[in-house]
């Protein structure tokens, strides 16, 4: 299992309402289906959609930049947006809007600030390091077109009104409280959990 | 009283009722008749029977060769062996809608009040109304829960219906280019094609079925404006563009010039063959008067509790149910909470999509069903 995945159901109690935003095949809806979580899921791949249904899991089509406007509001307890809001067109319309839909956002995503990158950028001068997401990914053609740090997300929480309550360094599962965060050097990948009062 | 017979006019069978149906208008029917044809097996435990709603213009013959046009049925791609409705596995009905005129009740029977045809004498029926007597027909089969209830356009208001008036009998539906209530636009439209079947002089206050005549050049020309709002500008581009109809050079007079025009009324005409004038009439009011939205909040609890599962589609050419209408109804069903997927599917051949080959169409209700459980 992901660890990210491991980590969200934990964090998740029962009996919730979860809307997973850009859900892929379903994996982390039937993880959260099986913790009697009811799980909805919005994925832009028909394909991915076609699997999500073939396991009964609930699944919207559609394009997370606009489809996400059509939710109504205070639906879901929890929002989960992984590995995605870095391609998301405007990440802040986006989290305002999810900020209206549901109680709590999960916001996982792979910190472009890390030692290794950054050596990587000056080393090699291009960005190609920064935005790949896959091999096939060119700085002109990638879906990465938002890449940000972990400080830079928490900056981006404070500016929306957004309250942090924990972030989590992914690779050792290792949680931070009080609006403290992972390394924004050293922690690969990070999660934030984030609460609508 | 009901009983089963075969059907001796068409293949299938008929459901008699010999009682009272009250309808939405206040109106009361005696003594119906609902024509319908089963595909499959109904297996022990009577849970794999998938009830098919047709649209405007089907009838109860989705699957195999129609009686009716001698060419293969209305969705012959999605019901059958190894299609996505699989009928090795699902037991298939359809019915013909109340108000239809391919053998259930309508305007043209009997009324057995007065032995004179119904005509313009017909209640005005709604799309609740048409799925209160599929009820009685599914009951009367001994099904106590359908698997699935599923219908593109008009057969998408009746699935949704179901849901709303029924939802303790279905564990799934498949609306399909379908919408919470008609719009202004689509109201038009039917009421375009109203006036023209009203005005032909043969129409006779619809009492043309006593007079042994046919408001032919009325019901076809109703039919050519609704065959418009079927296809999409790039369909007939692509089908017809402005190629002339077997001639060089412009005639400069009103004959058929171009193929579209030779294809309009060749849809027309070929339509008068096999669909009634007050039908149309009828049918064309119930789409008017759909508007479910009220009634599936109202039932909301009853639709969570029997954990429906919807899934709405949605083509992206479609002008006549645009996309943003399915999103309606996906909007709703969320807001009450229940348990609904969505898809669009990329088409350019518009709202008749759902009725053509479209491969990735059939691969997501193919999916769906596979999920239900």
């Amino acid at each position: 299992m992901r660890s990210d995945y491991k980590i969200i159901l934990d964090l998740i109690p029962e009996n919730s309402k979860v809307l997973d935003i850009g859900c892929s095949d379903g994996e982390l809806i039937s993880l959260l289906e099986n913790k009697n979580i009811s799980a909805q899921g919005v994925e832009l791949n028909q394909e991915k959609v076609i699997s999500c249904l073939e396991k009964g899991l609930d699944v919207i089509h559609g394009d997370i930049n606009v489809m996400v406007e059509d939710f109504p509001y205070n639906q879901f307890d929890y929002c989960i947006l992984t590995q995605t809001i870095q391609a998301v067109q405007k990440p802040d319309v986006l989290l305002n809007t999810l900020k209206k839909i549901g109680k709590n956002i999960i916001v996982g995503f792979n910190n472009s600030a890390r030692l290794s990158k950054v050596l990587s950028f000056l080393v090699s001068g291009s960005f190609d390091s920064l935005l790949k997401k896959s091999d096939s990914d060119q700085w002109y053609n990638t879906d990465y077109i938002h890449p940000c740090s972990i400080k830079d997300f928490k900056k981006l929480a404070l500016d929306l009104d957004l309250r942090i309550i924990n972030t989590f360094n992914v690779n050792n599962q290792k949680k931070f409280l009080n609006g403290k965060i992972p390394s924004n050097l050293f922690c690969r990948e990070v999660l934030f959990h984030i609460a609508n009062d | 009283m009901r009983k089963i017979t075969d059907n001796s006019e068409y293949p299938g069978y008929l459901l008699k009722c010999q009682e009272e149906l009250l309808l939405d208008s206040g109106k009361i029917i005696s003594d119906f008749q609902v024509a319908y044809q089963t595909y499959g097996k109904l297996n022990g435990n009577k849970d794999n029977a998938i009830l098919i709603c047709h649209a405007l213009t089907g009838d109860q013959f989705p699957a195999e060769e129609s009686p009716i046009t001698k060419k293969k049925g209305w969705w012959d791609l999605m019901v059958g062996p190894n299609r996505p409705i699989d009928t090795n596995k699902y037991f298939v009905i359809c019915s013909n809608v109340l108000g239809g005129c391919v053998g259930t009740t309508g305007p043209n029977d009997i009324n057995p009040k007065t032995n004179k045809i119904y005509g313009p004498d017909f209640p005005t029926i709604t799309i609740r109304d048409m799925v209160r007597v599929q009820k009685i027909l599914i009951d009367e089969l001994g099904i106590s829960k359908l698997l699935s209830v599923i219908g593109g356009s008009m057969g998408a208001m009746q699935v949704l219906q179901w849901a709303a008036t029924y939802p303790e009998s279905l564990k799934s539906i498949i609306s399909i280019a379908g919408s919470l209530k008609h719009s202004a636009q689509n109201i038009a439209f039917d009421e375009a094609g109203r006036q023209s079947i009203m005005l032909d002089p043969n129409w006779d206050n619809g009492r043309y079925p006593e007079k042994n005549k046919k408001p032919e050049n009325g019901l076809s020309v109703a039919r050519m404006i609704a065959h418009i709002t079927y296809l999409s500008e790039k369909a007939f581009q692509n089908k017809f563009g402005r190629n002339l109809q077997e001639k060089k050079d412009l005639s400069f007079g009103f004959g058929i010039d171009f193929q579209v025009e030779s294809y309009l009324r060749y849809q027309g005409k070929s339509f008068v063959d096999r669909f009634d004038a007050n039908s149309y009439l009828y049918m064309t009011r119930a789409m008017d008067y759909f508007d479910v939205s009220s009634e599936i909040q109202n039932n909301k609890n009853k639709i969570i509790q029997n954990g429906i599962r919807f899934l709405v589609l949605s083509f992206t050419s479609d002008w006549l149910f645009p996309t943003k209408e399915s999103k309606e109804i996906v909007s709703l069903l969320n807001s009450v909470g229940s348990n609904v997927s969505f898809a669009e599917v990329v088409s350019d051949r518009g709202h008749d999509s759902f009725l053509l080959d479209e491969p990735q169409f059939f691969k997501v209700c193919d999916g769906f069903l596979k999920g239900i459980k």
